[in-house]
């Protein structure tokens, strides 16, 4: 053989066998790669509110009821319920059979330890808990809670996707510190966690449970039958957007949750990939103000910027030119739900009014203080209100600090509540996601009981008796006026600005099929040739 | 010999401290709360506080440095506070692609920088030393992000439709599982990670190599009819290599970094990227433990560069 001749050969070979895992990758249809929001840091739901947490938690731990895409609750790891004509005791009857991935049996201890955490921690739950009487073992498979106040939406807060997620875990776990992350993943749900595979901030694996009995029902978001068609779930963190998206078209990952809007076109645009909304219900913009210190503590400063603010300014900012993903909203709540209301909305429409603003705040004695205007740079939908925001004030007449930080740093500076000039802020920016605002109940940013409240610490004692009367309401006619009162209350206070509503795209392969649009990725069901 | 080893070990224990100490303060004065992060954003401020006491960060510095440090100095570097993890498990996880990735960007720089900068010195002021000069510029100049997405553009989506989708857009394979997929997936991070790397070494090798070869001795051995190759190689460039194994070795530092962003771009799995997102959840053990371990590498390769001085140049001696 001539010395060309090897060298062709060689390279053959070496250009061969370089190719080869790509065509191994290939022949993966057991098994799913997913690409999350973020990077799964921890698996603790109860613990911590991430989104990606939770979404994780779902394919491990399973709830006692589950709701559906109309958010109406049915039973999940629950055969059966009763309650009491009073809405005071509920009866819960667990399936036969359910088993955690130790192989141990899902017992009344397991649901009552889990419960107590989660009800620390979750608002819906803390008002369980305030009204608790007891939480009672009736035996291995039955659980009675007796609250000495009728709590009609029992069901609601027990199958609720909004995190914390009511997840059933064993005894000896459920027993830790709601305020610390546990340290074993085992749950009852579809998928074992193998946490001798996970390289945090790089991938996470979830293997089927093979003692998982799904129920017989169609799998419709948390209800139904979870029968997940993978051997393997892979959960891939890719740091950079233009890497996904070219992993993406590759072959080499199968489903993106959120392609940022920059490259959907892009994805569009290939023969091999299908891009749709993610989640119907969406998300709001939030202008969040802290109503501590002067001079957002004067509801006129407030209502000032409100009525000058643009959603569409904000809208067209966060997610471009497509007018298919954002609309106005004057509203506090998710539009297209059961109780949605516009009432008291009407300062948020129409032309916006600067001399008014000008004028209401120069009657407020607004007098030229600097505004701190804390940014999270580092993450594209805060820094594009941030950039609006910042405009806005100035065309009022207000003057802005714009603080560019990333989204770490602004976390921890919107708990302080010292002074702006001391190193606490007036103004930040972030989004809630729709299906936290269907309603007060999961809304920790709807919620102004002042100290206790989310940051910005807004404090009305009408909105929060609105939110008990809402939590009352025996039918959804009554629900629906609540949520309409509580809605033009929460405009005339400001307890913050929704700057609208925006959808986002997920994005996978042609070869996946069974991809719903839902508050989170619904594993359940998808399939891969 | 012995005794100089000796010492240069023993003041690494005193360097490392400082390190240790300057990144403890450093990420104590440093804004952000991994508290705030874990608790995300439905949770209160009153649960953030909760779970910040939780994790013990309210307690003061001098108590939690000093706890620290007595774990590191037992060898422990303590547990990651989003995952539980012990960060030497995080760490070890991390080290094969990074080294892996180090590795091969080194030899593909050195094969391909010290080879240009003996060409350019050889030929010097000829369209040969120019073109190799622009090209050196270009790599100092262009972005290691740029150049990788180019690079993926081209052989990984096959951008220009020209069968070029050879390689994987990103990932990593252990090379327990081969040697191809191994190599597949660090041929394109290698290359743009060394573009500047190449730029520099090819630089100091020309500049390098040019002293040298105004030298007597190489005049010498050219009238004496020493052939052109035995000039370069053996009597030039072995002169030349002393400044040269010292940029290599100060350009591990320049890989390190630019090991962040590649590891990024073409998403590897290595201690780049597990300290980047350590920073941006404020993860400290992670951080502390990653930028000690670098510190300690960075201060063995320039132990290994002193000592290679030795190698090249027999009249230096420790």
């Amino acid at each position: 053989m001539k010395r060309r001749e090897l060298l062709a050969a060689g390279t053959a070979a070496a250009v061969g066998s370089l190719a080869m895992p790509r065509l191994s990758r290939a022949q993966g249809a057991r098994v799913l790669r997913f690409v999350p929001q973020a990077n799964l840091s921890s698996l603790d739901a109860i613990a911590g509110t991430q989104y990606v947490v939770r979404n994780a938690s779902l394919l491990i731990w399973d709830t006692l009821f589950g709701v559906d895409s109309n958010l109406m609750p049915k039973p999940q790891m629950a055969e059966s319920y009763e309650a009491s004509e009073d809405s005071k005791t509920w009866t819960i009857r667990l399936r036969p059979g359910l088993k955690f991935h130790d192989n141990e049996p899902v017992l009344s201890r397991d649901v009552i330890a889990s419960l107590n955490r989660w009800m620390v921690r979750d608002t819906m739950g803390q008002r369980i808990k305030a009204s608790l009487d007891a939480m009672e073992a009736v035996d291995d498979r039955t659980v009675r809670i007796r609250l000495n106040k009728p709590f009609p939406k029992m069901l609601f807060a027990l199958g609720k996707s909004n995190a914390p997620v009511a997840e059933i875990m064993p005894e000896r776990i459920a027993k830790t510190d709601p305020f610390q992350l546990i340290k074993e993943f085992v749950g009852s749900g579809p998928m074992v966690f193998k946490r001798d595979e996970w390289v945090p901030g790089s991938a996470a694996v979830f293997e089927k449970f093979a003692g998982y009995d799904p129920r017989p029902e169609v799998a419709e978001w948390l209800s139904g039958g979870k029968r997940v068609m993978f051997d393997r779930i892979e959960w891939l963190i890719l740091p950079d957007d233009a890497t996904k998206a070219a992993a993406l078209q590759n072959g080499e990952i199968d489903w993106w949750e959120n392609p940022v809007p920059d490259l959907v076109p892009l994805l569009k645009r290939n023969r091999n990939v299908n891009v749709d909304i993610a989640d119907p219900l969406g998300n709001i913009g939030s202008f969040r103000i802290n109503h501590l210190h002067p001079p957002f503590n004067d509801p006129r400063v407030r209502r000032a910027v409100m009525m000058a603010l643009s959603q569409e300014d904000y809208m067209r900012a966060v997610v471009g030119d497509d007018d298919a993903l954002w609309k106005g909203l004057p509203s506090f709540f998710t539009p297209g739900t059961a109780s949605y209301t516009e009432a008291g909305g009407d300062i948020l429409t129409g032309p916006r009014r600067f001399d008014e603003a000008k004028k209401l705040l120069a009657e407020a004695g607004y007098k030229g203080e600097t505004i701190v205007l804390c940014v999270a740079t580092d993450v594209q939908i805060t820094k594009a209100q941030g950039d609006v925001t910042a405009d806005l004030l100035q065309k009022i007449g207000m003057k802005v600090d714009y603080q560019a930080l990333d989204w770490g740093t602004v976390g921890a500076r919107r708990a302080k509540k010292d002074p702006p000039s001391q190193g606490g802020w007036h103004i930040f920016h972030t989004w809630h996601a729709g299906a936290d605002c269907i309603n007060p109940a999961p809304y920790t940013a709807f919620d102004a009981g002042g100290e206790k409240a989310w940051f910005g610490w807004p404090k009305s004692d009408a909105i929060q008796a609105g939110i008990a009367t809402w939590y009352d309401a025996p039918d959804a006619a009554a629900e629906k006026a609540a949520m309409a009162d509580l809605n033009k209350m929460a405009m005339d206070f400001v307890t913050y600005i929704p700057t609208g509503f925006f959808l986002g795209y997920q994005a996978w392969r042609k070869n996946v099929s069974g991809v719903v649009k839902a508050p989170f990725p619904v594993f359940w069901g998808v399939q891969k040739t | 010999m012995l005794g100089y080893l000796t010492r240069r070990v023993l003041a690494t224990i005193p360097v490392m401290a400082i390190v240790a100490l300057f990144v403890f303060s450093l990420l104590y004065i440093a804004p952000g709360d991994p508290a705030a992060i874990i608790a995300g954003d439905q949770a209160t401020p009153a649960d953030v506080e909760r779970i910040r006491a939780g994790l013990g960060l309210d307690r003061p510095f001098l108590i939690r440095f000093g706890e620290w440090l007595w774990q590191v100095v037992r060898g422990d570097l303590g547990v990651s506070i989003f995952t539980n993890l012990p960060v030497t498990r995080l760490i070890q996880q991390r080290l094969e692609p990074t080294v892996s990735l180090m590795i091969l960007t080194l030899i593909l720089s050195i094969v391909i920088a010290v080879p240009m900068g003996v060409l350019a010195a050889w030929n010097q002021g000829t369209w040969i030393d120019r073109a190799i000069m622009v090209l050196a510029v270009f790599g100092f100049s262009v972005p290691v992000f740029v150049v990788g997405y180019l690079l993926a553009y081209v052989f990984a989506l096959d951008g220009f439709g020209l069968g070029l989708d050879w390689f994987p857009v990103q990932g990593y394979t252990p090379l327990a599982r081969g040697f191809g997929p191994w190599l597949s997936n660090l041929v394109l991070p290698s290359v743009a990670l060394g573009g500047v790397y190449i730029a520099l070494i090819a630089r100091i090798t020309r500049a390098t190599m040019l002293e040298v070869l105004s030298q007597d001795y190489i005049r010498t051995a050219k009238a004496k009819g020493v052939g052109s190759r035995t000039v370069l190689f053996l009597h030039a460039l072995k002169n030349a290599a002393v400044p040269i194994v010292t940029v290599i070795g100060i350009g591990v530092a320049l890989l390190i970094g630019g090991a962040v962003v590649t590891e990024s771009v073409f998403a590897i799995p290595g201690l780049g990227r597990l300290v980047v997102d350590a920073i941006l959840r404020r993860d400290y053990p992670v951080i502390q433990g990653v930028v000690l371990l670098f510190s300690f590498v960075y201060v063995l390769v320039n132990l290994g560069v002193d000592l290679l001085y030795t190698v090249f140049d027999p009249r230096i001696r420790y």
